[in-house]
């Protein structure tokens, strides 16, 4: 599975073997199995030793998409049915106060070649449906009624450059493009934006711009924005000076523009929301790839004012990556662990923490978060949205499967979860980048009633 | 074995072609590939050892496409020895110790692009910096035992 034929056949001769002895390769085995998942959630994930490969294992879900009538998979006590569909690569979900839908229809924009490398990665990730072609607009739904189906679908904004994160402060309506944060006037009741948009900060961006969504989130006051900036390369092969400024949350003034790091060593933090009962800031992030197939998990974690998360000199506190050089062990003693590890290579790009009262009791105080699916290890892991139970402002209790059928039965993701956001009555609203779908989670139960126990 | 066969029969058909096996008039065309993929493998090996001494990934960059244009390079080498061990007329030195040498330093090579295709520092230090290494090592020894092997045949067929 790891390696090519012809290295395996190459393996058989003898002579080759002691040259590969002397040259100190670390070969990986063809019996690299995973290990359960289960074993890498919450605080403290069982992490094995790192190893590096000849050539990492690539395993993806081939993008089929979802037939008629076939939707992902809710637990008892719940239903799901589509918003809308027929998007462009739908990547991320904002609820404006009226309760119109805001659907971010991006993509990446077109990586760079550096080494023979990147040849190969971007025709694995076509495989994948990761190479759709950026729409870059937004696409406004209107569900006047409530019936769970938008009378209104209008385009909000378009000619935007790979866009993800939204805020709403006050009529400022605040667009992260991958390279800068734009300005918008917006009234309630808008159905579209005409006017130019105003700079408020340059982001980083281009040529290389290997992790391009900007996440973006308001303080509760207004007065500033936090925004996810992810890191330029896996692990600094594209150098470290590619990574100034990266990896890292801004804190960005709202009147100025000025910004400052508020954290950094967060490796591609995808999602950011406040942690209802203690105020605080949590992320969602994206750990570094091809050292093994359960490492490193990928985490949910609350977010200090001046913390280093460790990308790229090591994970998880102090376990140090021989990928980076120079090291900097004064910076990796410095390193946080993060709170809650989501298993590897799950990709987590979305994150809510609910506080509405419509869904199952089970799922009043907790954080809803996507896992768009791994690439990279086997079997698959994520590809679902789970519920990670809050208490006291922490996390309580072992993640959830929520919503789950995004794999169809030969391992062909129908679908992937990115984007999610809360609607105002209260349902989870899921954007679906593959099944090109935004899909609504409500209760299935009357106002009232709790689901029976066990499900 | 082989070899010795063929050059029997070839004395036979002329005696005259004897000596160009000393003193080649024209190089085979994939000679001179071979020559240019050893180049291209030499230059990874430096770029590799600047890389060691100053980890910038522009060395890295540099080392994994003189890699894989070496390999380029060699794939076409042994297409196109195929194409002239069907159109032979010459009289040559035993050519295993060439071919089983070559091979072997275009397979540590391979194996040396998946390597030098890591992320970071690992891609180089050591084990990629060790492959590159080892690779001129063996171009060496071939060309060394090539030789060794053209001078005796010189030497039988003087006589």
């Amino acid at each position: 599975m790891t390696r090519t034929p012809q290295i395996a056949r190459a393996a058989k001769l003898p002579h080759l073997a002691a040259f590969v002895a002397i040259a100190g390769l670390g070969l990986a085995g063809c019996d690299d199995h995973a290990g359960d998942p289960k074993m890498q959630i919450g605080a403290n994930p069982v992490m094995p030793a790192l190893q590096q490969y000849l050539m990492p294992p690539m395993r993806i879900a081939k993008a089929v998409g979802w037939g008629t009538d076939t939707t992902p998979t809710v637990p008892q006590g719940l239903q799901i049915r589509a918003l809308a569909s027929g998007f462009a690569h739908p990547r991320s979900l904002y609820v404006l106060p009226n309760g119109d839908v805001l659907v971010v229809e991006s993509n990446g924009p077109k990586a760079p070649i550096y080494r023979p490398k990147d040849i190969i990665t971007g025709w694995v990730q076509g495989f994948a449906g990761a190479k759709a072609k950026d729409a870059n607009r937004i696409t406004l739904l209107r569900d006047t009624n409530g019936d769970g189906i938008p009378e209104v679908r209008t385009v909000f904004l378009d000619h935007l450059n790979s866009p993800f994160g939204i805020a709403l402060v006050g009529n400022d309506l605040y667009v992260a493009n991958t390279d800068a944060i734009i300005r918008y006037p917006y009234q309630a009741g808008q159905t579209s934006i005409t006017a130019a948009g105003t700079k408020l900060t340059d982001l980083p961006g281009g040529p290389i711009d290997h992790h391009w969504t900007k996440s973006l989130l308001a303080s509760p006051d207004g007065s500033k924005l936090y925004v996810g900036v992810g890191s330029n390369s896996n692990i600094t092969e594209n150098g470290i000076g590619a990574e100034y400024e990266r990896a890292a949350i801004w804190e960005v003034d709202r009147a100025s523009g000025a910004h400052r790091i508020f954290a950094s060593g967060v490796r591609n933090p995808t999602g950011l929301a406040w942690e209802p009962e203690t105020g605080k800031l949590w992320a969602v992030a994206n750990e570094r790839d091809e050292i093994g197939p359960d490492l490193v998990p990928d985490y949910l974690t609350s977010v200090r004012d001046g913390g280093f998360y460790g990308w790229p000199y090591s994970y998880y506190g102090q376990h140090l990556d021989p990928r980076v050089e120079p090291q900097r062990p004064d910076l990796v003693a410095t390193a946080i662990a993060p709170d809650y590890a989501l298993s590897s290579h799950v990709a987590p790009l979305g994150v809510v923490m609910y506080t509405g009262t419509a869904l199952p009791e089970n799922y009043r105080s907790g954080a809803f978060v996507s896992e768009h699916g791994s690439w990279n290890r086997t079997p698959l892991n994520g590809y679902k949205v789970v519920f990670v139970p809050f208490s006291g402002g922490k996390p309580s209790g072992p993640a959830q499967d929520v919503v789950t059928g995004f794999l169809d039965m030969d391992n062909h993701a129908r679908g992937r979860p990115v984007g999610l956001a809360v609607d105002r009555t209260g349902g989870l609203l899921i954007a679906d980048d593959v099944g090109n779908t935004v899909w609504r989670v409500s209760s299935s139960l009357p106002p009232g009633s709790t689901p029976k126990p066990g499900t | 074995m082989q070899q010795h066969t063929r050059i029997t029969k070839a004395s036979f058909i002329g005696a005259a072609e004897l000596k160009s096996a000393a003193m080649p008039r024209g190089q085979p065309l994939h000679k001179l590939l071979v020559a240019f993929s050893a180049a291209y493998f030499t230059g990874a090996f430096v770029t590799d050892l600047v890389y060691w001494q100053m980890p910038d990934v522009v060395w890295e960059r540099f080392s994994i496409w003189l890699i894989t244009a070496g390999l380029a390079i060699a794939g076409l080498a042994v297409v196109v020895y195929v194409i002239e061990l069907a159109g032979i007329r010459r009289i040559d030195a035993p050519v295993w110790p060439r071919v089983v040498g070559y091979s072997l330093a275009v397979l540590l090579s391979l194996i040396n692009a998946f390597v030098h295709s890591r992320d970071g520092y690992t891609a180089v230090v050591p084990s990629g910096l060790m492959l590159s290494a080892t690779v001129i090592l063996v171009l060496f020894a071939t060309a060394w035992v090539d030789r060794a092997f053209a001078n005796r045949l010189v030497l039988e067929h003087k006589i």
